[in-house]
């Protein structure tokens, strides 16, 4: 039910584990896949290894921040890793990072070589590496892709990134050159938070942002890309349930990738969305996801097309036991107040802004006609 | 301890052992992990030069080089080492002392010797006859660094004349106007090429390049110290900007121009190239452009190992054989720029 071609790879599921530490050498790989995932990506192979900043992760209850997560083990190395991780079957995508255009193809060409299914060209991170990100370039991301492209049999995605300008621009220069598909988005530059009694950052210098953080930037990049041209997608950003899954799937998404979530709670969080994916799919007589892939687009408007209707919010005279007030407090419009046990909307004032529908712990409040 | 006390200790056949040393991937991972364990217990080794005679490999490689006293080609050699250790092979390293003639003769030497292949750092350059031997012997050959000889054989480059162009286009910025150039000795093909990035940024910006700012110079500390003192004493104002071809170039003209009591950056701004150790250290920090030296060194191993094996196997196609590779500025303070984000990555 969950069987996914993506990129004429024959997926179990879509859920896939994404670039990282967890994915470090074969036998993290060989455990991502045993924990169910559809296939999994490797964390990224550059052309030599180098010295981890210590300490490099940090987090709190909504994501991540890292500095700089690239393989420590060399490019000769992977012939060994790579058998390990393809010994118990399953699907392995290689990331590769690096600064040139030939740099990138020689590790593609090295990857393909050891059995890789895929490559995942990754030269979006924010961190370190420049002021603007490699992937913000179309031009640079064209002649990489298209020189690895040029160097491998296999398929070719590129990760893109939110820190540019203009991700069609990239998404378009990827299939130009010959990628067949893209992963977006890679972490956003950030800063997690500082601490204020010694005035210092969380870490000592800017970092990738990923998780709950940058889902809302996830799911319109991914909508953007898919709005610009006809390439599958692999979702990825702050995905922690099956519902996330489904959001990027619905916004364009053939496949997702996990990631923070397989850092912060262990890979049995794959089991745990694959199998919610399959209940929900199940539930919904959905016969196969491409039917629910794209859905949510339909419904994605432009400004011009939106409706301007009278619409104010309803909930007169509803009884209302909470007693939170959210509603009252939230109301820039000054339309709500409270009688007694119930909520009361001043349509005259209401224009129906709607804040208070999202914000109603106990969804009494809707807008109407 | 030989092949067939670690075949007997592992209970497997002393075919199997040499499947692990040779073709891993060949090999059952449980027994494969068995047998390597026993053998890095043992600190076996095998007799690479029976194997030499088996295979017709002697397993060494050769590596000509400029010099041995300049820092950053032992970083090149570093990265050329490591891939070649981990390959098994021994590396041949020849310093050639900026001679051609002694380059040549090292060459000889290595053919002789029968090494399986040979990388040439920054050439100085062989004659057409001396290259058509060359390639009749069939020998694999790499060359690193731009030189005159970069396009005949697999190499690894770094685009030089862009790098330096982007420094200068980045000192324009800092509002710096009357630039000097030291030009350093050697690597001869690739401070040429900086001293052309440099004059077409100042040329496309349309600011004239004072020809008696422009000064040659031996490559070291000494060379910059002596080319800074006849800058400076041959015009009447000092440059407001100094860029040198190599960092130990730079550090002796910052060493001169404290001495003549200037200030760095505020009147005499400095920017190396190579991105040495030292240059981080110093004050104050020296703005330069990092060269991926160790990664120039790895990239020729890799390369020349893939000539290795397609020569040995004709059905090992290697990946393409030319690989180019990124200088990144590293912007400190010498350089006088303003705003600290400039630093940040």
């Amino acid at each position: 039910m969950l069987k996914t071609d993506f990129l004429g790879i024959k997926l179990d599921n879509p859920v896939m584990i994404a670039a990282g530490p967890w994915n470090r050498d074969g036998k993290g790989i060989k455990e991502s896949l045993k924990a169910g995932a559809g296939a999994a990506v490797t964390e990224s192979i550059v052309s030599d290894t180098m010295l981890d900043v210590r300490p490099r992760i940090s987090c709190d209850e909504k994501g991540a921040q890292n500095i700089r997560l690239y393989s420590d083990i060399q490019i000769e190395g992977w012939e060994r890793e790579m058998s390990i991780a393809k010994s118990g079957g399953g699907v392995v995508i290689a990331s590769v990072s690096g600064h040139t255009a030939s740099e990138v193809a020689y590790l593609a060409s090295k990857l393909e070589k050891f059995g890789a299914d895929a490559i995942e060209l990754s030269v979006s991170n924010p961190a370190v590496e420049s002021l603007e990100v490699v992937a913000s370039h179309a031009d640079i991301i064209y002649e990489m892709t298209g020189e690895i492209v040029t160097a491998v049999k296999i398929p070719v995605i590129v990760k893109l990134s939110q820190n540019t300008t203009n991700i069609s621009k990239v998404a378009r220069a990827v299939k130009e050159a010959g990628g067949s598909g893209v992963t977006a988005i890679n972490t956003v530059r950030g800063i997690l938070g500082v601490d204020i009694e010694k005035a210092e950052p969380m870490l000592s210098t800017y970092g990738g942002i990923s998780g709950e953080y940058i889902r809302p930037l996830g799911l319109a990049s991914v909508a953007t890309i898919a709005q610009t041209v006809d390439i599958p997608i692999c979702g990825v950003g702050g995905i922690a349930g099956c519902r996330n899954a489904l959001e990027y799937m619905m916004l364009g998404a053939t496949a997702v990738q996990v990631g923070t979530a397989v850092m912060l709670e262990g890979r049995d969080v794959i089991r745990k969305i694959v199998q919610e994916l399959e209940i929900w799919v199940q539930n919904h007589n959905i016969g196969a996801l491409s039917d629910i892939r794209g859905k949510a687009l339909k419904n994605l408007k432009s400004f011009e097309e939106m409706k301007f209707e009278p619409a104010v919010s309803h909930s007169s005279g509803v009884p209302c036991g909470e007693n939170c007030d959210k509603c009252m407090s939230a109301c820039m419009y000054g339309a709500i107040s409270r009688r007694g046990d119930a909520i009361s909307v001043d349509h005259a004032s209401c224009t129906g802004c709607g804040l208070c529908t999202f914000i109603c712990p106990a969804n009494k409040l809707k807008l109407y006609l | 301890m030989n092949i067939k006390q670690i075949a007997e200790k592992a209970g497997v056949s002393v075919a199997t052992v040499s499947r692990v040393l040779n073709h891993p991937e060949s090999v059952a991972e449980n027994t494969r992990e068995r047998i390597q364990r026993i053998i890095d217990e043992e600190e076996y080794t095998p007799n690479w030069f029976a194997r030499g005679l088996n295979f017709n490999k002697t397993r060494t490689i050769g590596l000509v080089i400029p010099h041995t006293l300049n820092s950053t080609y032992m970083e090149i050699v570093n990265g050329v080492e490591e891939v070649a250790r981990q390959k098994g092979y021994i590396t041949f390293v020849c310093n050639m002392e900026g001679d051609p003639e002694i380059e040549k003769k090292y060459i000889d030497q290595l053919v002789t010797r029968r090494v399986d292949g040979i990388i040439m750092l920054y050439s100085f350059g062989l004659d057409g006859g001396y290259i058509r031997w060359m390639k009749e012997l069939e020998m694999p050959v790499v060359t690193i660094g731009e030189s005159k000889i970069m396009t005949e054989w697999d190499s690894v480059r770094v685009d030089s004349r862009e790098a330096m162009a982007k420094m200068t286009s980045y000192m324009l910025e800092c509002g710096h106007r009357k630039i000097g150039f030291l030009k350093g000795t050697d690597p001869d093909m690739e401070t040429g090429s900086m001293l052309q990035g440099f004059r077409n940024v100042m040329k496309a910006s349309g600011i004239p390049v004072e020809e008696k700012l422009i000064v040659d110079v031996e490559n070291n500390i000494e060379g910059g110290y002596i080319g800074m003192k006849k800058m400076i004493g041959g015009s009447p104002e000092p440059p407001d900007a100094v860029m040198a071809t190599g960092d130990e170039i730079a550090y002796g003209a910052m060493d001169a121009i404290k001495e003549l009591e200037y200030r760095i950056p505020e009147d005499i701004a400095v920017t190396g190239f190579g991105n040495d150790r030292m240059s981080s250290l110093m004050e104050p920090k020296l703005t330069t452009v990092e060269l991926p030296y160790r990664k120039m060194g790895i990239y020729g191993a890799r390369v020349l190992f893939d000539n290795i094996e397609e020569k040995q196997d004709k059905n090992a196609k290697h990946p393409a054989g030319v690989i180019k590779l990124q200088a990144k500025s590293r912007i400190r303070k010498s350089c006088g720029h303003e705003g600290r984000i400039g630093e940040m990555f």
